[in-house]
């Protein structure tokens, strides 16, 4: 999986690992928009250029298997990588990637992800990510959630 | 100025009741979308799930007992095949072969990992990147995680064969 910086073009390795508890220290909510002291019990990843330390990004997530389902609670982006001067482009998508890769191998042909985005970013997942929408939930199932998958899990 | 969509999502349930809604309404959809679910879209889902959890297991470096290159094989052939004396016959092997492997009655000679490789090679070309070493991989973690599994079997057996007759 890679993300791209904005300005040159060039291609960077990722990696994704769950938050560690020391991480905590440095998830302020002036970088990272949220409190995610608050998730600290829920299941957070962390997503880093391989070989580096600084957090580009962040995502909370709910398995629920008896709904064969991922939800995903909290995403966010680094300060750095948010607006038009954005460091590096493709974070979240890697971050719901991620999310997807989970409920793929737990649930197979019956895996789906969620979220609730507020109205006015709806549009925005389901014209990129080509999510369902069911009331205010957003989804994404087979076979949209394989296609993301192959789409941005590759190796670099 | 652009607005960003994608520097954060705010997701949580608030109560109880508002999850149990969403799960019922959810799950009605989804069900309702998948009666339309073509074949090939259910065979390609296993078979990313197979691959996805092949990676997983090299990551993980699970230094457990259990038998994962064979049950890995037999998830591959029932996905692909509906009878597993086709895939032996593909792979231009004995049914009796093929079952000795599954069932770990024998050792899968290096021939017939070369000849899965290439099978998933075919297999995976319209599924999903699959990395070509990933079977090689799965086989030898598991024959190295066996071998650190078992030491209390070989250890006494092969610890009398072998000692060091230099000053160290």
């Amino acid at each position: 999986m890679t993300i791209t910086e904005a300005s040159s073009g060039k291609i960077f390795p990722i990696e994704i690992f769950p938050v560690e508890k020391a991480d905590y220290k440095l998830l302020v909510k002036s970088h990272f928009f949220f409190d995610w002291k608050d998730e600290q019990n829920e299941e957070v990843y962390k997503l880093v250029i391989k070989g580096e330390q600084a957090i580009l990004g962040l995502i909370s997530l709910e398995r629920i298997p008896t709904e064969w389902r991922v939800h995903i609670r909290l995403l966010t982006v680094s300060k750095e990588n948010k607006g038009s001067q954005k460091k590096y482009d493709k974070i979240a998508a890697n971050l719901i990637t991620h999310a997807a890769k989970i409920a793929v191998a737990e649930f197979g042909e019956f895996a789906c992800i969620s979220l609730k985005p507020k109205t006015e970013l709806a549009q925005h997942y389901i014209d990129k990510y080509g999510m369902n929408i069911t009331g205010v939930t957003l989804s994404l199932e087979v076979p949209e959630i394989l296609d993301l998958i192959n789409q941005f899990d590759k190796k670099p | 100025m652009t607005h960003d969509f994608e520097f954060g999502v705010e997701s949580r349930y608030k109560n109880k009741r508002e999850r149990e809604a969403d799960a019922i309404s959810l799950m009605q959809a989804r069900l309702e979308r998948m009666k339309n679910l073509p074949k090939e879209q259910i065979v390609r889902a296993k078979l990313l799930q197979l691959k996805l959890k092949m990676e997983n297991y090299l990551i993980e470096q699970n230094n457990t007992e259990d038998n994962h290159f064979t049950n890995f094989l037999k998830m591959y052939i029932d996905t692909i095949y509906s009878h597993r004396s086709k895939f032996a016959e593909d792979m231009n092997i004995t049914p009796v072969f093929l079952s000795q492997v599954i069932n770990n009655h024998r050792d899968p000679k290096e021939e017939f990992l070369l000849k899965l490789m290439i099978h998933s090679e075919k297999v995976f070309k319209n599924v999903g990147d699959f990395q070509k070493k990933t079977w090689y991989q799965v086989y030898f973690q598991e024959k190295i995680a066996d071998t650190m599994f078992n030491q209390e079997k070989w250890r006494p057996g092969i610890e009398k064969q072998v000692k060091l007759s230099e000053p160290f």
